[in-house]
């Protein structure tokens, strides 16, 4: 019962801040250059057009979905702006409305990309996923983690490395990997069960993306495993794998 | 002796007043040079620019763009039934976790679990097949998954949201019976949102994977139905 004020102060500071809180956001402002900009009632291509801002018409850009704009008019009408259409409008100082399109220009330089994999680890089925950081065009950090599900052994996998890609703005842009990671390994069991087991690997790799469209691309990949098992030779495992990822 | 020694100290002084006169000269001449041409050039200067009264110290504004937020990112729950494949239909819940890459197409991983019940053999015969662990059907996925269809539904007069079918299909592994089977999943569903981060699903979904448990090498398919809700951001 003592800490019943407290609360109901804490509430109060809460219920007095949370207006501020919220009414401190600013959204962008841009200005229509083109003869006016079409507002959808929904994020896509099939929503109609339900209204238009003139040219020098200014509006509050909301949120982002994929391709579409929120945006909201002087006169308080939101809608829905598509990314073509955005690109006719400008900013406060007269400069260019920018921002990230999934395109080709994007394939070749981009700050994220993510995929998913299905092959073959070691005589297993691989099921796949990574993500990659870009430093540059041409060199990213990547981490995937794969399962792979055999007749023998069951396991999963974590990589961790560099992908180096020769010629970024190919459209087939081979690439080449490196890096380190660890499998664990679960023998099935027959007469006698074998212990599970945890092991590093080092890597060496290398592959080809291909760009299909927007956002997308292939990627197919090789890479030489080797275990260092505990025993007197150490293990080599080969994985190849296919899938496809996007950039972002 | 003293006499001499006198004529060379007043020798030495003269001599020495005489430099520091000289360098005086110079260096007076030196300074009336340098002023002269100060002054034309502050006439110059004067005749070319008005004297300021005031000097302005403006520094550049740096101006600001607001981010504009994004939201690709959909993260939800679900619940609902699955049939295991002679193993009847049980409750199931789950996570997912999807990108939306474009408006037609987005990323989805799913995590769900359910609990198998018996056989009809093990009913007849009241013995068991699997350990109670072992009747955890857990299952991950990754899918693509497609829109199709977007639309609107109308509560009313004034309230509309948007809602779109979309169709998935994707590998993963599910483990059950006390092994890991890799799994193909496809499947459908209907997607509603009352607001722009809010949405809610109905789903059917078949996991697909190889199972001899009972014998017999075959495909199986367990279908599940759910219904959920997710949040974007």
């Amino acid at each position: 019962m003592q800490r019943l004020p407290s609360v109901r102060c804490l509430l109060l500071v809460l219920f007095l801040a949370a207006p501020g809180l919220c009414g401190a956001r600013e959204y962008l402002q841009v200005f229509v250059v083109a003869p006016y900009l079409e507002l959808h009632t929904g994020p896509g291509r099939g929503y109609p057009v339900f209204n238009v801002v003139d040219r020098d018409g200014s509006v509050d850009v909301l949120v982002r979905y994929t391709e579409w704009f929120k945006v909201r008019t002087d006169r308080g009408v939101v809608g829905w702006v598509s990314e073509g259409d955005m690109l006719h409008t400008v900013l406060a100082d007269g400069s260019a409305f920018t921002f990230n399109r999934g395109d080709r220009a994007g394939f070749t330089s981009h700050r994220f990309e993510m995929g998913m994999f299905t092959g073959v680890y070691g005589g297993a089925t691989l099921i796949s996923a990574y993500g990659s950081l870009s430093f540059n065009s041409q060199l990213a950090a990547e981490v995937s983690v794969g399962q792979f599900l055999g007749n023998a052994s069951n396991g999963v996998t974590a990589d961790v490395g560099l992908a180096h890609v020769f010629m970024p703005e190919w459209r087939w842009s081979p690439f080449v990997t490196l890096g380190t990671g660890i499998v664990h390994t679960e023998p099935k069991a027959t007469l006698v069960q074998p212990l599970n087991r945890t092991e590093q690997t080092a890597y060496v790799g290398g592959g080809v993306r291909y760009y299909l469209t927007r956002r997308f691309f292939l990627r197919a990949e090789y890479k030489s495993h080797v275990v260092f098992t505990k025993l007197n030779s150490n293990e080599v495992v080969d994985e190849w794998k296919l899938g496809f990822a996007f950039f972002f | 002796m003293e006499t001499g020694i006198r004529v060379l100290l007043l020798s030495a002084a003269l001599a020495l007043g005489g430099c520091a006169s000289i360098h005086h000269l110079f260096h007076r001449h030196a300074d009336d040079a340098q002023a002269a041409n100060d002054s034309a050039a502050a006439d110059q200067d004067s005749d070319a620019h008005p004297p300021r009264v005031i000097d302005p110290q403006v520094e550049r504004r740096k101006i600001k763009v607001p981010q504009i937020r994004s939201h690709n990112v959909e993260v939800g729950v679900q619940y609902g039934a699955l049939s295991i494949e002679n193993f009847g239909t049980n409750p199931v819940y789950g996570f997912t976790a999807a990108y939306h890459i474009s408006e037609d197409f987005f990323f989805q991983g799913a995590f769900g679990r359910s609990q198998a019940g018996r056989t009809s053999f093990e009913t007849l015969s009241n013995i068991n097949l699997l350990t109670p662990s072992e009747r955890y059907f857990t299952y991950y996925d990754l899918s693509l998954g497609y829109n199709f269809l977007p639309g609107e539904v109308f509560l009313g007069r004034k309230v509309a949201m948007t809602s779109a079918f979309y169709v998935l299909g994707g590998i993963g592994s599910t483990d059950f019976a006390g092994d890991s089977k890799f799994t193909v999943n496809f499947g459908g569903g209907y997607r509603v949102l009352p607001t722009d981060w809010i949405a809610v699903h109905i789903g059917v979904e078949d996991h697909v994977f190889q199972s001899d448990l009972l014998g017999v090498d075959k495909l199986t398919n367990n279908l599940e139905a759910t219904i959920g809700a997710s949040v974007f951001f």
